[in-house]
């Protein structure tokens, strides 16, 4: 850890995101609250079976009735909890809606790895974010469920496959943490010459490399918190990586090609019935499409990353108002991959 | 009512024997065992078998801490370590907790506290023991055959891309689900049809009333978790597209399956070994339980909202805000009966007279832990502060607390409490106590460990771990030895019993309660003449001086003259 880092208190790790120090607050009240009920608790269960011990001239008083007492302790707890509650989902729906101008960084979890996608089609392995901006994870499985987890910034979200989730969150100083894999997605400790070595180091960055044998736990990366001119310095080198590729007529590795989805709408024959232009056929234009509250059959969405992927797999799920229910579907017939080509595309034409 | 003049069917009385005669004694051979219809002996029989499942789990827990003593490869590779945390939940859970207190101690006294001869189905009874014998092979044939490495949650696509026997592992659960069904609707009918005169259902004790509520919940919800395993059998078979999103499915509908199930049964598991306190609490406080009305009802209230709550497993795994704010609010619901009783039993023991008896320590360490169980589960069920601790150790020792620190805890408290009725032995009070304070200082060590290095990060099911999280690991390991050698020693001092144990009287501890109104231990037929009952179960005001008799006096006098 950073030495800028606020410190580490005994039960939680250091502070370095705006939410955490809500987050820590509200930690912490629980937990004074729990060490207050429970010495009370336990501290009369103690002295009274001391007190009343068995012993010899000693009885026992019959049980009586004390309503006004049941009555108490059954609903002076409700204004603990609805307090309680209140304060937690106002944290969580700070921590689940992003900013719009939030930078965004695509995720794509695998077995057992992490890859970070900046805007430019550079990737790296270490997600790397500037300080004070908001950033926004948009998240996405090629195999099992994972769950991306940074115990500095106090952030956890499943990764689950066939769907994308986000999360977001605004670093509030440089430094380093661990990212770590919060959902069990398995693990593979036999090679093809049998056992495979392990060793764990003591390097921060790498803790689990110098085996091969791999899962769960070793699905681990690190986030570098960065002055703006760094990160900037970060995504332009791995950017000029990928315009070296580009030179050469190849494709960025990691990058999701908004012109691969320029391609596919062809191929695919998506555009006998959408126009990139705003004009109306069989289906809705794209142009101006991404980010839209579109009306449709089941209220009205938000035309985001699940919201086209559904719209593709099964187009039945909801009708753009004013539109006939005639698309088939694509489902078997389209990659992942090909999706997120399409997305791109579709969010170039803004 | 007259229902304890219904035939029983089966055994008793043509194939039992004597109905007078000591239930241990008035048959002999393994086919009167094997064939028996006796509820005693079925429960006795289902004691032995989930004991063995509990070794097994603890065995699998000890080789999992073991591993994680220290960082890298300690005993085993990857991915035996992942089997061996999957068993221990899987047999935990399916094996042991769920059928671990109705089964045995419920099949054992529900009817006898009912002052009833046998449960209403006395066959049915003996079916749902073989279903969980052919239900226990079956897993544990997979264990021995397979290599499931999925967690006890079998969480898809996982649980439908790795190549191994989840088949057999959720088949086998499957069956023990009937056997728990069986079981529960057994008890249901048990307690409306079959109470003797005067057992009333505000003089029903405690004990039936948890093992009623736990009933309901068998009944309703396990179906759902059997239709949950055969559609993950069906997509594994036949790849329909239900789970895997390779098909079109969705990987978050299984977690709504499985949990709609499996937070109910946190309550098939916790409910007993609340209905258990309250007997304990009673007896050895001498007075009734206080607000004992609000403590069957809250058993009742734990079962209904039980079922509510399911989404809190999943505020991380990508459930809608509307969803999630929802689970939230009702999941702090469940707050409020649990700590109703929390309460209920503290003041009882207020102007009590308390038995510092072994069966009293547990209980002790019951409200105690469980009060710690229960308030670790506020931090989690606050959205933004699950956020962090979610999928970390700090969930780990929060349902550790509540299911051993709860339901384990109170299952021996039980045992030690009703050991001389149902054996006719008496334990060694002292090695009892010794064990306790082993089970109960390692219990700590281990658990409470584990939610520190939860708060700080560490992530569950993990083979290695970064070097900050060690000492922890440690300490848990070494807690974990402790409660080893506290459990060993609590078992010997219930074996030594058999072998070694003193006679046990009537009402060894001066139990108001109905099941010590009978010998020890019963005899067949439960009572010798149907008991007609005039006073609650815990009414030591009431009681004559000759059903507060221990019995003592008589057995040593017994004794000189012989």
């Amino acid at each position: 850890m950073n030495e800028q880092n606020a410190p580490a208190t005994y039960q939680l790790p250091p502070q370095m995101s705006t939410v955490a120090a809500e987050v820590d607050w509200l930690y912490y009240f629980i937990y004074w609250l729990s060490v207050v009920l429970f010495v009370a608790i336990v501290g009369a269960m103690i002295y009274w079976a001391i007190k009343y011990r068995e012993r010899p001239g000693h009885k026992a008083e019959p049980t009586g009735h004390n309503l006004p007492l049941e009555l108490a302790w059954t609903i002076a707890p409700i204004f603990i909890l609805v307090f309680l509650f209140h304060k937690g989902f106002q944290g969580y729906l700070d921590m689940t809606i992003a900013p719009p101008n939030a930078i965004e960084i695509r995720v794509n979890a695998k077995q057992w790895s992490w890859e970070f996608v900046y805007p430019n089609g550079g990737s790296s392995d270490k997600l790397h974010v500037p300080v004070h901006k908001p950033v926004k994870l948009v998240m996405a499985s090629a195999d099992v469920l994972h769950s991306f987890f940074v115990p500095a910034l106090r952030i956890k979200r499943d990764v689950v496959p066939g769907m994308y989730t986000t999360v977001w969150f605004e670093a509030t100083q440089t430094g380093k943490d661990d990212i770590a894999c919060a959902e069990y997605c398995g693990g593979r400790s036999e090679g093809p010459g049998g056992e495979l070595p392990y060793e764990p180091t003591n390097d921060p960055d790498n803790p689990y490399v110098s085996g091969q044998m791999t899962g769960h736990w070793a699905m681990h990366s690190r986030v570098y918190v960065e002055l703006q001119e760094d990160f900037d310095k970060f995504v332009k080198s791995i950017g000029d990586k990928c315009d070296a590729y580009r030179s050469e007529g190849k494709i960025c590795p990691g990058e999701v090609a908004a012109a691969e989805g320029q391609k596919l709408s062809v191929s695919k024959g998506c555009v006998a019935c959408h126009t990139t232009t705003g004009m109306r056929l069989v289906g809705p234009s794209w142009k101006d499409i991404w980010g839209k509250e579109e009306s449709t059959d089941k209220g009205d969405v938000l035309v985001d990353e699940n919201y086209i992927r559904e719209s593709i797999l099964a187009p039945q799920a909801k009708i753009v108002t004013g539109f006939q229910a005639v698309m088939p579907t694509f489902s078997g017939q389209i990659s992942d991959p090909e999706i997120d080509e399409l997305i791109a595309y579709i969010k170039s034409l803004k | 009512m007259a229902a304890i003049d219904i035939p029983v069917v089966g055994g008793h009385p043509a194939g039992a024997g004597d109905p007078h005669a000591n239930y241990l004694e008035a048959r002999h051979g393994l086919a009167s065992w094997a064939l028996t219809v006796d509820h005693k002996r079925i429960g006795l029989m289902y004691l032995t078998a989930v004991s063995t499942a509990f070794l097994a789990g603890g065995i699998f827990a000890l080789l999992v801490r073991l591993e994680l003593f220290s960082r890298g490869r300690t005993i085993v590779d990857a991915e035996t370590y992942n089997r061996f945390f999957t068993l221990h939940g899987a047999i935990m859970v399916f094996l042991f907790i769920i059928p671990s207190v109705p089964a045995a101690l419920g099949n054992f006294f529900l009817p006898i506290m009912l002052g009833a001869k046998d449960v209403a189905f006395p066959r049915l009874n003996l079916l749902s023991f073989y279903l969980w014998l052919i239900g226990a092979s079956i897993v544990l044939s997979s264990i021995v055959l397979g290599t499931v490495d999925t967690g006890w949650t079998f969480y898809t696509p996982y649980s439908v891309q790795t190549a191994n026997s989840v088949i057999s592992m959720t088949l086998g659960v499957f069956v023990l689900g009937f056997s728990s069904i069986l079981t529960g609707l057994n008890f249901l009918v048990t307690v409306h049809t079959l109470r003797a005169p005067g057992v009333t259902w505000t003089r029903m004790p405690l004990f039936v009333w948890g093992m009623y509520a736990t009933a309901l919940i068998q009944v309703l919800a396990t179906p759902v978790l059997a239709i949950t395993l055969l559609l993950l059998c069906a997509e594994r078979f036949f790849g329909i597209g239900i789970f895997d999103p390779k098909l079109g499915g969705d990987p978050v509908l299984f977690q709504h399956f499985f949990w709609f199930y499996s937070h109910p049964a946190v309550y098939i598991m916790i409910v007993p070994g609340m209905a258990i306190e309250s007997e304990l609490i009673a007896t050895f406080s001498r007075r009734a339980i206080f607000g004992s009305f609000a403590i069957a009802m809250s058993s009742i209230a734990l079962a209904i909202l039980g079922f509510l709550v399911w989404g809190h497993h999943m505020f991380v795994a990508g459930m809608s805000e509307f969803a999630t704010m929802l689970f939230s609010a009702l999941t702090f619901l469940v707050a409020i009966p649990s700590g109703v009783k929390v309460f209920n039993w503290t003041a009882t023991m207020y102007k009590g007279s308390i038995v510092w008896a072994s069966p009293m320590l547990y209980a002790m360490a019951f409200i105690f832990l469980f009060t710690i169980g229960g308030l670790t589960g506020l931090f989690l069920g606050t959205l933004s502060v699950d956020v962090h601790l979610t999928d970390t150790y700090f969930v780990v020792a929060h349902f550790h607390y509540v299911m051993m620190g709860g339901t384990v805890i109170a299952f021996l408290g039980g045992l030690l409490y009703w050991w001389p009725k149902m054996t006719g032995k008496m334990h060694d009070e002292f090695k009892a106590k010794v064990g306790f304070v082993f089970v109960f200082i390692g219990f700590n060590l281990t658990f409470m460990s584990q939610f520190i290095m939860g708060s700080r990060g560490m992530p569950r099911r993990y083979y290695d771990y970064l070097p900050q999280f060690e000492p922890f690991h440690r300490a848990s390991t070494i807690g974990s030895w402790i409660l080893a050698v506290g459990l060993f020693t609590t078992a010997y001092t219930l074996l030594e019993a058999l072998w070694r144990g003193k006679r046990a009287p009537r009402n060894p501890w001066g139990s108001a309660g109905y099941e010590w109104m009978t010998d020890t231990p019963p005899c067949v037929a439960n009572f010798h003449e149907t008991p007609i009952i005039t006073r609650g179960p815990y009414d030591y005001h009431l009681a004559t001086p000759e059903e507060l008799n221990t019995g003592w006096d008589e057995l040593e006098a017994e004794s000189k003259k012989g």
